[in-house]
């Protein structure tokens, strides 16, 4: 049935990209285009202003210092939830007897716990870490008194040196347990032999990580990074909940919670989708980075 | 002395009840290069890699030399191992493939440059230094692990069926390759592999191994002569020995029409045992033809009819896969005959095995009983 192939395919394909576009394409350019008027988002009008919005993002110091938070957890936490990631799956997964790679005692628990916060809903995860981190009733300050690091409690949301890192924190806590999974998984494949080998050839096991899982891992790193990079830019749900205003001296407020504020807050719905478009440049071009900087050939066993 | 000894080595895997490798004896001399063979499941890469120390020694110990390696980490062997799938590093060179170790133990990045491109040298590599794995063909990749095992000059070889992945042609070529090398290094090698012909041709003794027990270890015409027991028989040669299990008679076997005569130890042995039949081995190349009317042993038979059911051809030689009837049964035979003479599909030939060329098996025990 030659001649009716085609017809079928597209038949086929319409009604996904019709939704695709309906819901996903077009909310994007009604995006770009509300972003170009100063729409109250109450009313129906809809005056066109031209690229005012972005100029006026250009000079307002209150999405500077959004944005200079999430390029803070831009850096921080990828970083932290790809390295803690990596140790968990290594020692999960480098075994103890010679050259064979396969859990240790125990490695199966290990890594359901490790997932579990992964699992729990954002808003969840706020309200938990909420008692946690309350300076007078919260398990972490009441743990710190017990073994005698009395010095080292802080209010941890409360005081504006320290809120964004409890904020970081957090987020590491809930995204190491599925790297974990993901890096055990890639380790995993990698062909058993050449740990072997590298065995053989008097490796011992952080050598082996360093000099051979490692940069197999390489391409599963990326993958990781973006989406963490992506998760930091994003990142919205734990921080509204847990500091809506922005917290101590505006010190954790993030692009998503200004956009939020300016269109649900203060009307300004033409100003907000300017923000989620620059936010959305902004992701594309870290995604296009981050692919560009560790161009490589790719791997094959 | 980089001697290599299996003393009882014994292994069995966990939640397992009989033995992988079942109290193997193997006593290797220096600059030997032996070949441990046998069918899937034989326990000869479990007993490779028990020397490896890539598997737990459960019993018996494993010597290097005069040192006692059963407990010692792989590193601290002195053995390089070649892998079935080379396990070459995906995303280093083929200079730092091979370089690894050499780097691991802290050698000076010179020194290392140096041995790489000897070794590079020996092995025809010397154009590739510079390239990734992925970009080279089997065969090539098959040299850099041998390479990666040369430069560590190390006291044992040890070799993984390495030949297994490459094409036929290529297979003969890289096996006069390997067997030339080990000699001119003259490190003692351990080499596994299921092809009885690389065993035969590469090995200064062959080790045939089958269920986790040694059945034989020998030079390969030693081992094609006089095999040990009815396993080895059939396992070493191809075509396989024809096996035909025969009643005892007087002064001999009765093999079809005729009576073979076979020693009396021989016989007095089966009949001790408690066997009225024991198994009669006799290679293809040894049945020779008769023609009609040739009287032949005591009592003037005529051979064995066999009716011919399918001919191979190689060239040289050609290979008749027959039917006898042996006493009450069916056997099926094969005989090798000339090139230029090879029968018709349908025809019956008379075989006669040769004198001296058979070989009697117990049929209980598999042993051996002739001399």
């Amino acid at each position: 049935m030659e001649h009716g192939k085609y017809r079928i395919i597209t038949l086929f394909l319409a009604a996904p990209l019709t939704l695709y576009g309906v819901f996903v394409l077009s909310p994007f350019a009604q995006a770009f285009y509300i972003s170009l008027t100063s729409w109250t988002g109450f009313t129906a009008a809809q005056p066109f202003v031209g690229l005012a919005n972005y100029r006026r993002l250009a000079s307002d110091p209150g999405f500077w210092k959004a944005l200079e938070h999430n390029a803070l957890l831009l850096v921080a936490v990828p970083l932290v939830t790809i390295a803690l990631g990596l140790f968990f799956a290594s020692t999960l997964n480098v075994g103890a007897s010679a050259g064979t790679v396969k859990g240790v005692r125990g490695a199966g628990p290990y890594q359901k716990l490790f997932f579990l916060p992964h699992i729990l809903p954002a808003v969840i995860t706020a309200v938990l870490w909420q008692f946690l981190y309350n300076p007078q009733l919260g398990p972490i300050n009441s743990a710190l008194d017990a073994v005698g690091l009395g010095s080292l409690k802080a209010t941890w949301l409360g005081d504006p040196a320290v809120a964004l890192w409890s904020l970081a924190a957090i987020m590491v806590w809930t995204g190491v347990g599925f790297y974990v999974v993901l890096f055990s998984a890639a380790m995993q494949s990698i062909p058993r032999d050449i740990y072997e080998a590298a065995d053989l050839d008097g490796s011992s096991r952080f050598q082996t990580m360093w000099r051979i899982t490692l940069p197999l891992l390489r391409e599963t790193v990326q993958v990781a990074w973006i989406y963490l990079g992506i998760a930091a830019l994003d990142a919205f749900a734990l921080f509204e909940v847990l500091l809506p205003d922005g917290g101590p001296d505006n010190s954790t407020n993030v692009v998503a919670q200004y956009l939020y504020q300016a269109a649900f807050q203060n009307g300004q719905f033409g100003y907000a989708s300017a923000i989620g478009v620059v936010l959305c440049l902004l992701t594309l071009l870290m995604a296009a980075a981050t692919f560009g900087l560790s161009r490589r050939e790719t791997i094959e066993f | 002395m980089p001697t290599v000894t299996f003393d009882k080595a014994t292994r069995i895997y966990p939640g397992g009840t009989k033995p992988a490798v079942d109290a193997l004896d193997l006593d290797i001399a220096d600059g030997e290069f032996l070949v441990l063979v046998g069918p899937s499941g034989c326990g000869k890469s479990t007993s490779l890699r028990m020397l490896a120390g890539l598997e737990d020694v459960n019993g018996g110990a494993i010597r290097i030399g005069d040192r006692d390696v059963t407990h010692l980490p792989p590193k601290d062997r002195n053995i390089a191992m070649v892998f079935q799938n080379y396990a070459l590093y995906p995303h280093m060179t083929v200079a730092d493939n091979m370089g690894f170790a050499l780097k691991i133990a802290g050698v000076n990045k010179a020194e290392i440059r140096r041995k790489v491109e000897e070794a590079g040298k020996i092995l025809d590599l010397t154009e590739y230094l510079d390239r990734k794995p992925k970009a080279l063909s089997g065969g090539q990749r098959q040299r850099v692990a041998m390479g990666r095992a040369i430069v560590r000059e190390p006291q044992v070889f040890l070799m993984d069926e390495p030949l297994s992945n490459l094409d036929a042609k290529l297979r003969v070529q890289t096996r006069t390759q390997i067997a030339s090398l080990q000699r001119r290094l003259g490190i003692t090698t351990v080499y596994v592999t299921h092809d009885q012909v690389e065993a035969m041709t590469m090995g200064d003794r062959v080790a045939v191994l089958k269920d986790g027990l040694l059945q034989q270890v020998d030079t390969p015409r030693n081992m094609y002569d006089r095999p040990a027991n009815l396993f080895v028989a059939g396992f070493i040669g191809s075509p396989a020995m024809n096996l035909v299990e025969v009643p005892l008679a007087d002064g001999g076997v009765k093999f079809g029409e005729s009576v073979i005569p076979v020693s009396r130890t021989a016989v007095d042995e089966a009949a001790a045992a408690g066997d009225r039949t024991v198994t009669i081995g006799v290679r293809p190349e040894h049945l020779d033809l008769v023609g009609e009317g040739d009287a032949l042993a005591k009592d003037g038979g005529k051979g064995l009819a066999v009716t011919v059911n399918v001919v191979e051809e190689l060239g040289a030689d050609g290979y008749v896969y027959g039917t006898a009837k042996v006493g009450d049964e069916s056997k099926d035979l094969v005989v090798r005959v000339s090139g230029r003479a090879v029968p018709q599909k349908g025809e019956v030939l008379h075989v006669v095995p040769r004198s001296g060329e058979t070989h009697v098996f117990s049929t209980s025990s598999g042993a051996r009983l002739s001399d």
